[in-house]
């Protein structure tokens, strides 16, 4: 995918440490749906997917200058300010463990949840990729990923042993990107 | 090791999922800074992953970005402060949070001293206008009163009028005969009159002197009719002994005569209790 059409990345870190309005207003149109979506998956629900996603935006504001460009892309650091918030935010809700397997299980099973009736453009490339993906390795990927569960927690919930839940994992992972990368 | 015991290690792809522990994550770290190929590998899972998070987006609503941008423009500081350090960037926040305090409390103040002021005014203007009230009011009510009994007394004086309009008429009918009653030996003191008029044979009678009886007592008038005493009932004394007394019918009589009786009126005459008697004339 390519975010940066019309400005480079250095571009792009320089005008958001300048706080430019039009830099920041371009970062919002091109990755708020990427976060939005995240922070959609991680709480389960899109009530406060909008206030979650505004404080999101409101930290990349506020902490600008913390970017470190020698770690990873603008995108990715972004990505991560999303991720944590909205895992936060479900930790702090004090959601049971069980709760968030429920949730995602319930998301593999349905195939088509509300959520994907927002899903419009990507929604069949995404359904591709899902179809090559099986349903154990998405569950892997979304526990991990959009719950923040550790090995440990995904060793006990899903009654694997913790060595097969790192195979499996870097299967998965492989898998996903053997897919991409065609 | 080396960058290959990273690379097959599985730790790169658990990195990427987000599932790494903290000592793998520095682990890892140290490895990308140390290894390109590491560093390499480890951003091409990551945007494998970024991939397949941004292939899930969803459009959020756009009120959003216009909510998220008036935050933005209502933190004027922001951009200066964000220049120096986090410290900093705290103070002058706190310094306008405690204007903005202290302005608020000042305005509080004034405002409940206004309100303290106002109130106590019109307490006053009220609490005034009640006293005024309250005169009128007794005023009113005294008023009303005397009306009341200026009422009473208008009707009493009017009643008193009919009545005495009544007995005129009685004396002045041409067909009433008088017949004067003296005191007896007994109360030479005592004078009454008797009215009786011949057409209608209805018979009233007027105290002139008579002394006040006792509660339980009462004077009563007799018709000598053939040598008999018929009793022509009971009569008031008081006011109403300055008016004429209605009494009964007797056809003929011959002497009328008072004694005083017990309260209602006796049977037959006490002849000891005989205040007053007179013939009939003619």
């Amino acid at each position: 995918m390519d975010f940066s059409a019309t400005y480079t990345e250095a571009e792009l870190v320089q005008g958001l440490r300048a706080r430019d309005q039009k830099i920041f207003s371009y970062l919002y149109d091109h990755y708020s749906p990427a976060l939005y979506g995240v922070i959609v998956k991680v709480l389960n629900n899109d009530s406060t997917g909008g206030d979650v996603l505004q404080d999101v935006y409101l930290k990349i504001w506020r902490y600008a200058d913390r970017y470190d460009e020698t770690k990873g892309r603008l995108f990715t650091w972004m990505l991560n300010i999303a991720r944590n918030t909205a895992i936060d935010i479900l930790r702090s809700k004090s959601h049971k463990l069980e709760q968030k397997i429920q949730n995602i299980t319930d998301d593999v099973n349905a195939g088509s949840g509300p959520l994907t009736v927002y899903q419009s453009t990507d929604y069949l490339g995404f359904s591709k990729i899902l179809e090559k993906l099986t349903k154990e390795q998405r569950t892997l990927i979304d526990l991990a990923y959009y719950k923040g569960c550790t090995q440990e927690e995904i060793s006990r919930v899903l009654d694997i042993p913790l060595g097969t839940v790192k195979t499996r994992m870097r299967n998965a992972i492989i898998q996903l990107r053997n897919i991409l990368n065609k | 090791m080396d960058a290959q015991y990273f690379i097959s290690s599985g730790l790169i792809e658990l990195y990427a999922a987000g599932m790494a522990s903290e000592q793998e994550v520095q682990e890892l770290e140290a490895a990308m800074r140390q290894f390109p190929e590491v560093a390499a590998a480890v951003e091409t899972y990551r945007r494998n992953m970024e991939e397949y998070v941004s292939l899930q987006r969803l459009t959020p609503e756009a009120a959003v970005k216009t909510s998220l941008f008036n935050q933005i423009n209502n933190e004027p500081d922001l951009q200066d402060s964000l220049q120096k350090t986090d410290q900093q960037m705290q103070q002058p926040k706190l310094v306008s949070m405690t204007e903005t305090k202290s302005l608020s409390w000042k305005w509080i103040a004034a405002a409940s001293a206004a309100l303290l002021i106002g109130s106590l005014i019109l307490n006053y203007v009220f609490f005034n206008r009640y006293k005024e009230f309250k005169e009128y009011k007794d005023k009113y009510q005294s008023l009303l009163l005397s009306q009341n009994s200026i009422l009473s007394k208008e009707n009493l004086y009017k009643t008193r009028l009919e009545q005495m309009q009544q007995s005129l008429d009685v004396i002045q009918d041409p067909d009433v005969m008088k017949v004067k009653m003296p005191g007896t030996k007994a109360f030479p003191e005592a004078m009454a009159t008797v009215f009786w008029n011949q057409s209608s044979k209805q018979v009233y009678v007027k105290v002139n002197k008579l002394p006040e009886p006792a509660a339980d007592k009462q004077y009563q008038l007799w018709a000598i009719v053939d040598g008999k005493p018929v009793s022509m009932g009971v009569f008031e004394m008081g006011d109403t002994a300055q008016l004429l007394q209605k009494m009964q019918i007797t056809g003929a009589a011959q002497m009328f005569a008072v004694t005083l009786e017990k309260k209602g009126g006796a049977a037959a005459p006490t002849m000891e209790q005989m205040y007053v008697a007179g013939k009939v004339p003619g």
